[in-house]
């Protein structure tokens, strides 16, 4: 019997106790589990979890990827995201008059985006996997050299939040918007992390912020 | 003049009015609940004895910022473009799932722009930033004024 780890929240499927209080009995083995299975806690897919003890699944990637010296053209997303990310450090240190300058900013640059001429799930899955197989591996190579552990974190909580991201669209390639039926959709305003079901975590798992900072997405 | 001030937390604050006792200038006790920062001379005894630590002291000046390797920026730099395209793609999807992509990209984006050598506004990269956007050739109607009245701020809280 053994235990597997699911690498967004830490939470461990033991296979000798199963899932107590669910149909999930001690003694069900991981292959048993149907391919929907989904993490109990922060409900990543079934393809999230690794053996407990076993080395990371990605970790064989091949970083292939050339870098950019220099902070180059930024399109106007970027630009806005600049823009919000400033407005809140404004907000934190209780300037709200400069939170609210760099907020009619963002708003210019998101407003001035050229709208996707033929968006489609696919192609953020592609953007996902090229983040998640390139993008990533290559930034925490940089990270690591250079020593900053603060890009680390940012690039530990980002990660897990497009995994998140990837399980979601899985799931949803899967069982389409039954996926969305009598659920709330919520966004960890602090790292990204989304969650699809009623029984919010207490904690968000990614970053672990309080749960009253996730944003329920549709309300007002 | 000080170089913190006291703020407190209204959702936190648990009406023990230790603060009360304790503010050698009476800038905590206010009809609002909100700490006088004409009066507060920024000592920080009232945070120093609230139980539910529910005051923090905030700072007017700030330490100059981290600096960043070039190397670590590029590489985030991929991360910050590929997080707004998903963005963009996401706000044209639409529904409740769309939405919810485009709001997480942008939040991934936001922190990895901070790591990226954006952390505090006052910082000399974002002063820099703000004056490209008044030297750029940008459409008429983008808002200078703002920028502008951004920069003025900034000067002013410099000293």
């Amino acid at each position: 019997m053994a235990k597997y780890e699911c690498i967004i929240c830490g939470y461990i499927y033991d296979e000798v106790k199963g899932i107590p209080d669910s149909i999930i009995q001690p003694g069900t083995n991981w292959k048993e589990l149907p391919s929907d299975f989904i993490c109990p806690v922060c409900v990543a897919t079934k393809s999230m979890f690794k053996k407990a003890g076993s080395s990371d699944e990605n970790a064989e990637a091949e970083p292939a990827f050339s870098s950019h010296g220099d902070m180059r053209e930024m399109s106007p997303l970027e630009l806005s995201a600049l823009c919000t990310n400033l407005a809140r450090g404004c907000e934190k240190q209780y300037k709200f008059e400069e939170s609210a300058l760099f907020t009619e900013l963002s708003e210019y640059f998101k407003s001035s985006a050229i709208p996707e001429e033929n968006p489609d799930y696919d192609e953020l899955m592609t953007l996902i996997d090229s983040d998640l197989n390139e993008a990533y591996p290559k930034a925490f190579d940089e990270a690591e050299k250079a020593g900053d552990r603060g890009a680390k974190r940012a690039l530990v909580w980002s990660e897990k939040a497009t995994k998140i991201l990837k399980s979601i669209l899985m799931r949803y390639e899967r069982e389409g918007d039954k996926l969305l039926e009598n659920t709330g959709v919520y966004v960890c305003s602090i790292c990204g992390f989304v969650y699809i079901g009623n029984n919010l975590p207490e904690v968000c798992p990614i970053c672990k912020v309080p749960n009253r900072k996730f944003d329920k997405i549709g309300a007002r | 003049m000080a170089e913190r001030f006291a703020v407190r937390n209204i959702s936190m604050c648990t009406k023990d009015c230790l603060c009360l006792y304790v503010c050698p200038t009476g800038a905590t006790d206010t009809e609002d609940s909100i700490i006088d920062t004409d009066k507060c001379i920024g000592c920080g005894e009232c945070a120093a004895s609230c139980p539910s630590a529910a005051i923090s002291m905030v700072n007017k000046v700030y330490p100059r910022q981290q600096d960043k390797e070039k190397s670590v920026i590029g590489a985030l730099k991929s991360l910050i473009e590929s997080k707004a395209k998903q963005e963009n793609i996401a706000a044209g999807l639409g529904g409740t799932l769309g939405m919810a992509f485009e709001k997480s990209n942008r939040i991934m984006a936001e922190d990895i722009i901070r790591e990226a050598g954006y952390m505090l506004p006052q910082s000399e990269n974002t002063v820099r930033f703000l004056k490209s956007l008044l030297k750029a050739e940008l459409p008429d109607d983008f808002p200078k004024d703002t920028v502008k009245k951004l920069l003025k701020l900034m000067k002013n809280k410099k000293k």
